[in-house]
């Protein structure tokens, strides 16, 4: 946003001379606008002219109403509400002493204003948020900066694992997964409205159509059907064999869940945690200190059927439905319970309208799903895909769109109900009914050597 | 004048009963004053389409509001032709000879306009209030359209041309942030976040909203909530929830809080069944903190000396 080089030039000397010359209100307050937006805040000159009228309306003798007046006019969201508070105190602090001293400031920094360069840092953190920063910082691998120099970075990003970022690369990743993000959510809103059959009737362009006959109705037009959009539930595996790749999708999941509005979150290692809440904080590292508060087995052991038991029992009734896709990102690393994992598994497809596996470890040619509870799970999952680099990110755009049509298709809506009742009566997996076309493991096989021809190539 | 005018508002609000602070009363009066929108943010049961509802009562004029879904697009949100009235029209004057340009003129005139709210709001005499309620709901094509609206205060209709606003309603939009707003909405708009109310405000509302209520109980409910909501809740309880749960004490004749009480209307304070489980097994603790003990006697509808140390 602000480059720093425009930071140090109009840093705090330059800030205490303008103070001192001009001692009218318009003049600091004009200076206050400029800290903000150095500070990182969208404040522009619609704000300051904002303010400024609208400091005419309040009675500036009341320090508190000189305070809310300029915030309601100049912090536009908690975010920068917050930064604005940072500041107010240093900046019109400075100010006052200055009216003090009655003459040119001495050129002691006794009570300079906050240097702007604080702004880019975090507030304090607690203990607990600090070890997922540090988390989310660790895990250098330096050798693989220099194979990657001469290379166009956003290409070879893209095609690069996530296991092989240095933390110094994280900010460029975090761009490109937040774009990816939001080019999801654009896609899954607008994707997924599509032409439907006759729905309600359409008044205007009926009558368009029409006015040349002079009124005489004869081609009726039809309002579009709108379809529900696709809802999203995530189920983020955030055990310790996924260390090097969660505190990535994390960043994917947390621009998702900002763009898009549809989408549950929750993370597992042992147990399961709901984290929508956590994830709508303004900030990434906002977000984290709530995660960092809300789970407790981060970078623990992974029991992916007991947690996955404990969504459905919990919330598949309030959560899952036919419009909804569940992704699951996890590397299949169990050492809890088979049967359970693929019970759960077996109820979410049943209830979703499809579930996704994203398995990082897909991105190593010699990955064979040959965990146990990898194995137990391919019957029950529509699509399994690899989540370990930004490609691969992007490429679950565009499958998460075709899926759909694809299983649409599939399911007559006069026989699913039938078709739902003999699945629920079932007595285990292997009980579903056959008319319901779901991909067996083998397809599943044939995708993923598909896939890793295609990465050879 | 214009320094009554906040004191004027804060107490004018009073008067409704709506019990604002500095920050609110501030913003309402500034956007009032240099004709911005209003956009309030904050958890859901805070009152913030509340603000929208006192300020009309303030002002003396209407409220016009225009509730947010997905999917909401122009022929709900701003004008509709009224297609069967035309159908009619054209009907009608088939015997008629005038030309096909007077017939023409006749079906794209505002007579056959339906106003939705935000043209409505723009063609009244005396300013309403728009309230544009829960805007993160809304999809983001809407959110620019609506820019389109509030900065121009103009609409733009492709079979008449442009109507001009004869005034420029107060608008007040809301968000949940659900979805962040853009932030051309953002900069276009003051900005005002309500909080959960602190002890001594959610104390000032429930006198304010409940006839009635023993002064006592009130600081019990309220001290109450304030330690629930430092808890990790998947749906923390607003004002509304206090309000409803306050109301009901007061119709069960209570002036004071016991457990057992507690344990009875806990359904109206938590709306989610985790939360009112997680409640439920902590509450002898929880209430233990705040000084709530149930009596070993039964207490008579007389004791008053009810109140924690």
């Amino acid at each position: 946003m602000s480059p720093e080089s425009e930071v140090k030039e109009r840093g705090p000397a330059p800030l205490r001379q303008d103070l001192a010359l001009h001692g009218e209100l318009s003049a600091n307050v004009v200076g206050f606008c400029r800290l903000l937006r150095d500070a990182g805040t969208g404040v522009g000159p619609g704000e300051e002219s904002d303010a400024l009228r609208a400091l005419r309306q309040i009675d500036l003798g009341r320090g508190e109403a000189f305070y809310y007046c300029l915030r309601t006019a100049l912090a536009k969201s908690v975010r920068e509400q917050r930064i604005f508070d940072d500041r107010f105190a240093s900046y019109w602090g400075v100010w006052d002493q200055a009216l003090e001293l009655d003459g040119p400031l001495p050129q002691s920094q006794s009570v300079p204003p906050a240097p702007p360069d604080e702004a880019k840092q975090e507030p304090p953190a607690t203990p607990s948020a600090l070890s997922v920063k540090e988390w989310l910082a660790k895990g250098q691998k330096t050798e693989d900066e220099e194979q990657v120099a001469g290379y166009s970075p956003v290409e070879v990003e893209t095609r690069r694992d996530f296991a092989d970022f240095g933390s110094d690369e994280l900010e460029e990743i975090e761009e490109l997964i937040a774009s990816l993000a939001r080019a999801l959510a654009k896609r899954l809103s607008r994707r997924l409205r599509p032409a439907g059959r006759r729905g309600r009737l359409d008044f205007r362009r009926t009558l368009r159509r029409n006015l040349r006959r002079g009124g005489d109705i004869v081609d009726l037009a039809f309002l579009r059907k709108r379809h529900q959009r696709l809802k999203l539930v995530l189920l983020c595996d955030v055990s310790r064999s996924m260390d090097l790749y969660s505190r990535f999708l994390i960043q994917f999941i947390y621009a998702l869940q900002n763009r898009y509005r549809h989408i549950e979150t929750f993370a597992f290692s042992t147990s399961l945690q709901r984290i929508s809440h956590a994830l709508q904080s303004s900030s990434l590292p906002g977000a984290l200190d709530e995660l960092a508060l809300c789970v407790p087995g981060w970078s623990g052991g992974t029991r992916i059927g007991a947690s996955l038991h404990t969504f459905v029992e919990r919330y598949a009734d309030s959560l899952l439905d036919r419009h909804t896709v569940v992704l699951l990102l996890s590397d299949g690393w169990d050492t809890g319970d088979v049967e359970l994992l693929e019970r759960s598994l077996f109820d979410i497809r049943r209830r979703a309208h499809a579930l996704v596996w994203l398995n990082p470890l897909m991105g190593n040619p010699d990955f064979r799903p040959e965990t146990a509870a990898l194995k137990a799970a391919l019957p029950h999952v529509d699509l399994l895909a690899p989540a370990h680099n930004v490609a691969a990110l992007r490429d679950l755009v565009g499958k998460l769109a075709i899926l759909r049509p694809a299983l649409r298709g599939s399911q007559s809506p006069v026989k699913s109900a039938a078709e739902e009742q003999a699945a629920t009566d079932a007595p285990g997996p292997q009980g579903g009914s056959p008319a319901k076309k779901r991909p067996t493991s083998g397809d599943n096989l044939m995708t993923l050597a598909r896939q890793r021809k295609q990465s050879k190539g | 004048m214009t320094v009554a005018d906040r004191t004027l508002i804060q107490s004018k609000l009073a008067e409704f009963d709506y019990i604002a602070d500095a920050a609110i009363a501030t913003a309402i009066h500034l956007a009032r004053a240099l004709q911005k929108p209003l956009l309030v943010e904050g958890p859901a049961g805070v009152g913030k389409t509340e603000i929208a509802k006192v300020m009309t009562r303030v002002l003396e004029t209407d409220l016009i509001r225009l509730q947010c879904y997905e999917g909401l697009d122009t022929s709900t949100a701003l004008y509709e032709w009224n297609y069967q009235r035309r159908l009619l029209q054209i009907r009608l004057e088939e015997a008629d000879h005038r030309s096909l340009e007077e017939r023409e003129a006749a079906i794209f005139s505002e007579a056959f306009l339906l106003k939705r709210p935000l043209l409505e709001a723009i063609t009244r005499e005396r300013p309403p209030v728009l309230l544009i309620d829960e805007l993160d709901r809304a999809d983001e094509e809407f959110e620019s359209f609506l820019l389109e609206v509030l900065s121009d205060w103009q609409i733009s209709i492709p079979e008449i041309g442009t109507i001009q606003a004869t005034s420029i309603p107060h608008v007040v939009i809301t968000s949940n942030r659900t979805r962040e707003l853009s932030d051309a909405i953002r900069r276009r708009c003051f900005y005002l976040w309500i909080d959960y109310p602190d002890f001594d405000k959610e104390l000032a509302i429930l006198r304010a909203k409940v006839s009635g209520i023993d002064g006592n109980l009130a600081e019990q409910i309220c001290r109450f909530m304030a330690e629930v909501r430092k808890q990790r809740l998947e749906k923390c309880p607003g004002v509304a929830e206090t309000l409803d749960w306050a109301k009901a004490l007061v119709v069960l004749h209570r002036d004071h809080l016991d457990p057992d009480i507690v344990e009875e209307t806990l359904g109206v304070v938590f709306k989610d069944w985790a939360d009112t489980r997680h409640m439920k097994a902590s509450l002898a603790e929880f209430l233990e903190q705040l000084g709530i003990r149930s009596k070993i006697l039964p207490a008579p509808q007389s004791s008053a000396d009810t109140g924690p140390a």
